[in-house]
């Protein structure tokens, strides 16, 4: 078994490790490396061959691979090294990492830091109890992306997507445009879960029907899909009986929201996070575990990519910043607090002795909301408001505030 | 006897429109209508009980319920079109688990044996869809076939699993009790083991349970009440019930034993008592026997070789599995039976559901249901199996979020509810191994056991035994498992073959060296159902959104096969349409 020593290990090569490695290197670490499952970077992006990436971070409309292949033309310019067709098997509470690949076999790396950005996945069609058959037929949206975009095949004729999340909503409209007739999009949720700009590109545009509060209850078709069946849920998301509706259909794409890939990180023994089913962390994006980071969407599923990559440098920089300065116990913590209307903040908590500075927090609201308020206060103090047109549990809210050690913050989102 | 039945049809079901009558071997036909379909059940399951009744064939129906019967005569058609395919001495209908250890028994033998069967993989019917559990034999009437084969079959699995390489976990099961007036339930329980024969059933004190499971203590503060006895049955296993089917095949095949996929059986052929063969849709198969382990379908076959002597009324069980980032609270099938719990359980006599267990890879199972239903291929999932299933967790860590996997099979079971083995008094050479269901995989290598020792004594008795091969092999090494090794083992695999350093199901860590060595393995899996069976490859939580596409990839690469011909489970589920616009719009 080889055995080597690094001082930053970034596992996964999608937007959040692309640019967790390559600011690890900017600022300073020598020996970074980033481990990559899939024989190519950029993760996911790879897959995303419709556009809208990077408005923040580039101000222009790239689409994934756009995306990916900024950093990646970055990454190729400096000396950090990158194992391809490489899996990572297990990371210790002692930054050990073990991964592997057909060339180098089993690696057991030692890391100064580890930064994990491994993404995450989709829920399935168990996991949203749609009950009857189990035929061809039923895919993920991510499946079917793949599928179409990297693979060139088309896994159905008639498809209903269940879901109004971005992906779902992007879907719609690829499949539309490859001659798949997409009959609706079912939301469980009374409102869509997706930005607002992709229901009128993908949905609106191509007169795709929206169906809210309705979700698909059944399949049937013993080997391949032959159709489902849709009801109307109450405001418990159970069924209505007497609501149901048969569509024929060969193709039920899930958007069914997604999960943070944690298995590594839960192995390791990371705190968790029951809100955002990823690690608790501070301002430097580290979990529990000193030394060890998260970031992009392990941390938390971020809407844009442009926050993904924002986290990896946030991790990245806190990263080469415990390298330098060491840690010799677990610091200790102020608790992050949510207020009215706000669903979770990430990071959760700030480490007790930060320097004064600039902190970026990232969250959701539990409700959508018109002329709102997003209010940061520390004790008393009012120490920030941002005003929305409106806000939806879909959009990320961003907030950066000038925060000193032992400072407090609270975020609520009030209507104005 | 008939007198007794129409009399306790009469009394009993008076509100059913049901009438009997009974053949010279006992064997009773009912029809009518009843009101509805559990009523059916119930009816028959009643007359079978009545002394003298060997078993209940049923054209009953029930109000309002559509009965779907397969329609065999394309098979017929195309198999006649076909014309001669083989002459052999054994064809065996259905590689399910009795099947597929019924043609490795056959394969030490010089006899030429061909196992059909209509999916597209062995295991692919009641097989595959049950818990895995090797029951250790406590909970079947003393006196039937099946509590015999049962604690047999349980015994001979160490065997089994030694020459065919699949894991057996002895976990053993303990029944904790925590209210005295349970104790009673709990002897009970244990003379049946003991009239079975059950070795090393025995009550153990509340020291010894906690020993055996220390878990349960955490039961007992959640009660609020002390464990004071246990019931512990030491035989009780668990595997996972494809891959002993898979192995069995293989080492079948390896011995000689040709296996037919995607090929359904229209028709028996059989001429004044004497089975002559088979008509099946890739053509004829002569046969000196022919062994029915055809599963749901096993009441059809033995009517088409002339014998109607019981019908498979259909029971549906359903099974939630659980992610294993929560692991089984159990080591083995433990837990504690209160009195509140057992009187909650609404019990079928004839079939308990299922309750909570584990798999050798330590996912949770919660399950199976058990529900009657008229179609022998209704393996859909409804909310009430679901809410059945998710009422047996009793792990308070573990909840609705935690389950990957909804699943159902169906049962054969016959209204005599036991099985049905031996040859036919009609046609001679038609062997049935029928209504196999719980515990039917337990009882496996017992049932084989018998089915072989049917048919060699026949032949011995005709004067023309069979003889023992000389160069039988018993063993099937076990495959490559990269999940279970160290890292050293690892590496060193690795750098024997680089494929098994390229991981193709992260949930469950399947290099692509393993999906390799399956597709080309001695009975060859060609859907992606296959692959997962054969190797874990999208068993896991993601359920194949991510390793999917890869496999569809390496299957269409290792077949030769083009990507739009690749099925997710055998003829008609393929998983792609086209591969261009152009198709789309035809």
């Amino acid at each position: 078994m080889k055995h080597i020593e690094k001082d930053i290990v970034v596992i996964g090569g999608g937007p959040a490790g692309l640019a967790a490695a390559l600011e690890a290197r900017r600022q300073g670490a020598e020996k970074v490396l980033l481990i990559e499952r899939d024989t190519e970077m950029g993760g996911i992006l790879q897959q995303c061959i419709h556009d809208g990436f990077g408005l923040h971070r580039f101000e222009a409309r790239l689409s994934g691979g756009q995306y990916a292949q900024r950093f990646i033309d970055e990454l190729e310019k400096t000396d950090i090294e990158v194992k391809l067709d490489t899996i990572v098997l297990q990371v210790t509470d002692n930054k050990v990492v073990y991964a592997c690949n057909p060339k180098d076999g089993m690696m057991e790396i030692q890391a100064g830091a580890v930064i994990l950005a491994m993404g995450c996945r989709e829920r399935t069609a168990s996991q949203v109890f749609i009950y009857g058959t189990r035929p061809a037929g039923v895919l993920t949206a991510g499946a079917v992306q793949r599928y179409i975009n990297m693979e060139g095949y088309i896994p159905g004729k008639k498809a209903v997507i269940l879901g109004s999340g971005d992906i779902g909503l992007i879907m719609a409209r690829r499949m539309t445009l490859e001659g798949i007739e997409v009959k609706g999009v079912y939301e469980v949720m009374p409102s869509p879960g997706g930005l607002t700009r992709n229901i009128v590109q993908c949905l609106d545009d191509y007169g795709i029907p929206l169906h809210l509060s309705t979700t698909v209850v059944r399949t049937y078709g013993k080997q391949r899909l032959e159709g489902i069946t849709v009801a109307k849920v109450d405001e418990n998301r159970k069924p209505i009986p007497g609501t149901e509706e048969y569509i024929d259909c060969d193709l039920l794409v899930l958007a069914v929201g997604l999960i943070p890939e944690n298995e590594l990180s839960k192995q390791a023994g990371v705190e968790m996070d029951p809100k955002t089913k990823g690690p608790v962390v501070d301002n430097t994006f580290m979990t529990s575990i000193p030394g060890v980071f998260a970031c992009g969407n392990v941390s938390v599923v971020f809407d844009l990519v442009d926050y993904v990559s924002q986290s990896g440098e946030i991790a990245a920089r806190g990263a080469v910043n415990y390298l330098k300065h060491g840690m010799e116990k677990a610091p200790e913590y102020t608790p992050v607090q949510t207020g009215s209307n706000v669903n979770f903040v990430v990071p959760q908590r700030l480490q007790k002795g930060m320097p004064a500075g600039e902190v970026t927090f990232f969250m959701r609201v539990a409700k959508p909301q018109k002329k709102a308020e997003l209010q940061c206060s520390c004790g008393d103090q009012l120490v920030k408001k941002t005003r929305y047109q409106v806000v939806a549990p879909p959009e990320m809210l961003a907030c950066t505030v000038e925060l000193k050690d032992g400072d407090q913050p609270r975020f609520s989102v009030v209507e104005v | 006897m008939i007198d007794e039945v129409r009399k306790l049809l009469a009394e009993k079901f008076a509100g059913q429109n049901v009438s009997a009558t009974a053949d010279e071997r006992g064997i009773v036909t009912l029809s009518g209508e009843c009101t509805d379909w559990k009523t059916l059940v119930r009816v028959g399951q009643a007359v079978a009980k009545v002394p003298g009744v060997r078993n209940v064939v049923s054209d009953m129906t029930a109000k309002g319920v559509t009965i779907p019967h397969k329609d065999y005569t394309p098979f017929v058609k195309a198999g006649m079109e076909k014309g001669v395919l083989d002459k052999v001495n054994v064809v065996i209908i259905g590689a399910g688990i009795s099947g597929c250890g019924i043609a490795r028994e056959l394969s030490r033998y010089n006899l030429s044996v061909t196992v059909v069967e209509m999916g597209d993989d062995v295991a692919s019917g009641a097989t595959k869809a049950n818990n895995g559990d090797i029951h250790a034999g406590h909970a079947v009437q003393p006196g039937t076939l099946k509590a015999r084969l049962n604690v047999e079959g349980n015994r001979m699995y160490t065997k089994w699993a030694e020459e065919l390489g699949f894991e057996l976990q002895r976990c053993g099961a303990l029944y904790a009790i925590v209210e005295p007036e349970m104790m009673k339930a709990l002897g009970m329980v244990l003379k049946i083991a003991r009239a079975n024969h059950v070795p090393g059933a025995r009550i153990v004190n509340a020291k010894e349970a906690l020993r055996l499971e220390p878990k349960l203590a955490a039961e007992e503060e959640r009660l609020g009440k002390k464990i004071i006895a246990g019931l512990w049955l030491p035989s009780m296993g668990v595997v996972e019930p494809y891959q002993v089917a898979v192995a069995l095949a293989e080492n079948a095949a390896k011995n000689g034993v040709k296996f037919l996929l995607d090929c359904t059986v229209g028709q028996v052929l059989h001429e004044n008592g004497q089975v002559k063969g088979v008509v099946t849709e890739k053509g004829i198969i002569y046969a000196d026997y022919v062994i029915n382990c055809a599963g749901v379908y096993a009441d059809e076959i033995s009517e088409m070789a002339g014998d109607r002597c019981f019908t498979i009324h259909p029971r549906k069980g359903t099974i939630a599995i659980l992610d294993k980032s929560t692991p089984p609270m159990y080591s083995a099938l433990a837990g504690v039976a209160t009195i509140a719990r057992v009187m909650g359980t609404k019990k079928d006599p004839e079939s308990k559901g299922g309750g909570m267990c584990r798999t050798p890879e330590w996912n949770p199972l919660l399950g199976p249901s058990a529900t009657e239903v008229p179609d022998k291929e209704d393996n859909t999932t409804t909310p009430e199996d679901m809410e059945y299933a998710m009422s047996r967790n009793m792990d308070p860590n573990a909840g609705w979020g935690d389950v990957i996997r909804l699943f159902a099979g169906v049962r054969p079971a016959d209204f005599k509810e036991d099985f049905v083995i031996g040859m036919s008094d009609i046609t001679h050479g038609f062997i049935n191994v029928g209504a196999i269901q719980s515990p039917g995989l337990a009882s496996a290598p017992a049932i084989a056991q018998m089915a072989v020792e049917i048919l060699l004594d026949d032949r011995a008795m005709g004067g023309n035994p069979a003889e023992a091969k000389t160069d039988f092999d018993p063993i099937e090494p076990r495959h490559v498992e990269f999940r279970h090794m160290t890292q050293q083992q690892r590496d060193e695999l690795i750098a024997k073959d680089p494929r098994y350093g390229r991981i193709i199901c992260r949930c469950e860590q399947i290099t692509e060296g393993e999906i390799l060595d399956a597709v080309h393995s001695g009975i060859v899996p060609t859907s992606i159902d296959a692959i997962k069976r054969r190797t874990r490859a999208g068993m896991g939580r993601c359920q194949g959104g991510f390793c999917q596409p890869r496999v569809l990839e390496l299957l269409a690469r290792e077949l030769g096969r083009d990507w739009v011909g690749i099925t997710l489970k055998g003829r008609g589920s393929n998983l792609l349409v086209a591969d261009n616009r152009e198709e789309v719009a035809k």
